[in-house]
């Protein structure tokens, strides 16, 4: 049986607003020098190819878990603050890419990784690249970011956390 | 018996670490609860001796098997139903087994119906039924459940609240009627505000048998009335009897062993099957509390021989041929 099911839609609350404000704690290597940041994350898009195939796949900025860990694509929009040495509003970046997220262990809710790519307002809309695991349901992961920008090559190391 | 010495203060100091994440996170599972559950974690749960290696039972028309927490195997004739199967050794990551499942997975029958109460990780394993799929026909979730139930190889059908499915032409073949309980359809937290009726209880009927399986519930009256009224004639209730405390917080979600006997007594239950006890940490109760308190009510009522408290593993023929 095949037939689509309907399911209660993910809808923006007030506890919900509250984690996206937790930031993800990550350390950025530039020019050789390592700097504190913090990033943040909005989904604006995301389809999930390991929920059920009766249920849409498709979730927009509250995305529940099982959706994203248990494998999907999401288009992404990251803002990020670095505390190197300048002025304040040079500090902040915004990254806009796409993530892969795929399950390894118990429909990724164990154990899932990703991959990605983004652009960012560093440097003048430099690319980079990423690759991250995540356990407990996706609330808690590693993030490893690459920029090879020839002039401005950054490393960045994300603990990446998130709630819902 | 106290496996792992859950109560020690060794292990709250071992996981401060991991609660101290844990309320960072805003995690479901409390951050206390957590601190218990670590040496659980890394140990091996205590084993079951004599596990039953064939379950099906020649003697019996109505047979229990309590496989720990709140997964039965529950024989009526020659029909087999699950009920929230959890063969893991963990539960969402935090919450660690005490002891061992009752029947090893490779033991289990071909089963007609896996019904799942709810969506919270102790009930829903993902994992699980990707290792049982090929032994279940068909899977069972209440309405909303879909969300959080991927693909697999067994029919599966979301129950809303009073609505039946009958299995087969006869008027008495096998019939499952999703009932109301007072719990909540949350998996991840947060999304309690969303996923408002994927929370039930079961009532089963075939060859004339009748079994309601009360999942994970508080004590609601009007639900046990509402239910009784509908099903007068109850031959056994299987109903959970922790978490207990605190108190002041559980009592909205989970019946404690006098509750559960009120329920009892509401359903017009001939007999009762406690679970949702002893198995997994995922509450502050001393392991034994729930037994020890549900044996002292069982005597003081003098349900002795209505009441039956089964050990992981230990199988109750209910009405015998």
């Amino acid at each position: 049986m095949t037939a689509p099911v309907d399911v209660p839609r993910p809808i923006l609350t007030a506890p919900w607003l509250a984690t996206q404000i937790i930031p993800s704690p990550e350390i950025a290597i530039d020019h050789g020098t390592a700097f504190f940041g913090m990033q943040w994350q909005l989904t604006p898009v995301l389809y999930s190819f390991g929920v059920n195939r009766r249920i849409s796949p498709w979730r927009g900025f509250v995305v529940d878990p099982f959706a994203r860990q248990s494998g999907s694509v999401e288009g992404f929009i990251s803002p990020e603050f670095i505390a190197h040495s300048g002025n304040f509003s040079d500090q902040w970046s915004v990254r806009i890419g796409t993530r892969a997220y795929f399950p390894l262990v118990d429909h990724g809710e164990t154990l899932s990784a990703s991959i990605g790519a983004a652009v960012s307002t560093v440097h003048e809309g430099a690319a980079d690249y990423e690759a991250g695991i995540y356990t407990l349901y996706g609330f808690i992961g590693g993030v490893v970011t690459y920029s090879p920008t020839p002039d401005a090559p950054r490393w960045i190391f994300t603990l990446k956390i998130r709630v819902f | 018996m106290d496996p792992k010495g859950i109560s020690s203060t060794r292990n709250a100091r071992n996981g401060m670490f991991l609660s101290g994440l844990a309320i960072l996170l805003g995690a479901t599972t409390p951050a206390c609860v957590v601190a218990k559950s670590m040496d659980a974690l890394v140990s091996t749960p205590q084993s079951v001796p004599h596990k039953i290696q064939n379950p099906k039972r020649a003697d019996a028309r109505l047979a229990v098997l309590w496989i720990g927490h709140a997964t039965t195997l529950i024989q009526i004739d020659d029909v087999f139903i699950l009920t929230d199967p959890v063969f893991t050794k963990s539960v969402g990551g935090l919450s660690a087994r005490l002891i061992e499942p009752g029947l090893d997975a490779a033991n289990l029958p071909q089963v007609n119906v896996a019904l799942i109460s709810h969506l919270h990780f102790d009930h829903l394993s993902l994992d699980t039924l990707d290792m049982i799929q090929h032994k279940i026909d068909r899977l069972y979730v209440p309405k909303g459940g879909f969300a959080y139930l991927p693909d697999y190889s067994f029919e599966s059908h979301e129950l809303g609240w009073w609505k039946s499915v009958q299995l087969g032409d006869r008027p008495d073949s096998l019939k499952i009627t999703a009932v109301p309980v007072q719990h909540n359809g949350m998996r991840y937290g947060i999304d309690i505000a969303w996923m408002k009726t994927s929370y039930t209880g079961y009532v089963i009927q075939y060859h004339g048998i009748t079994v309601y399986y009360g999942g994970d519930t508080a004590f609601n009256a009007k639900d046990f009335s509402d239910t009784s009224d509908l099903f007068p004639s109850i031959d056994l209730a299987i109903l959970p009897i922790g978490p207990i405390k605190p108190r002041s917080i559980m009592e909205a979600m989970h019946e404690d062993p006098p509750e559960a006997l009120d329920a009892m007594a509401l359903l017009h239950a001939k007999t009762m099957i406690p679970i949702h006890f002893d198995t997994f940490v995922n509450s502050v109760d001393e392991f034994g509390d729930a037994a020890r308190l549900l044996d002292a009510q069982v005597k003081a009522r003098h349900l002795e021989d209505k009441v039956f408290r089964l050990e992981i593993g230990q199988q109750k023929v209910v009405i015998t041929k």
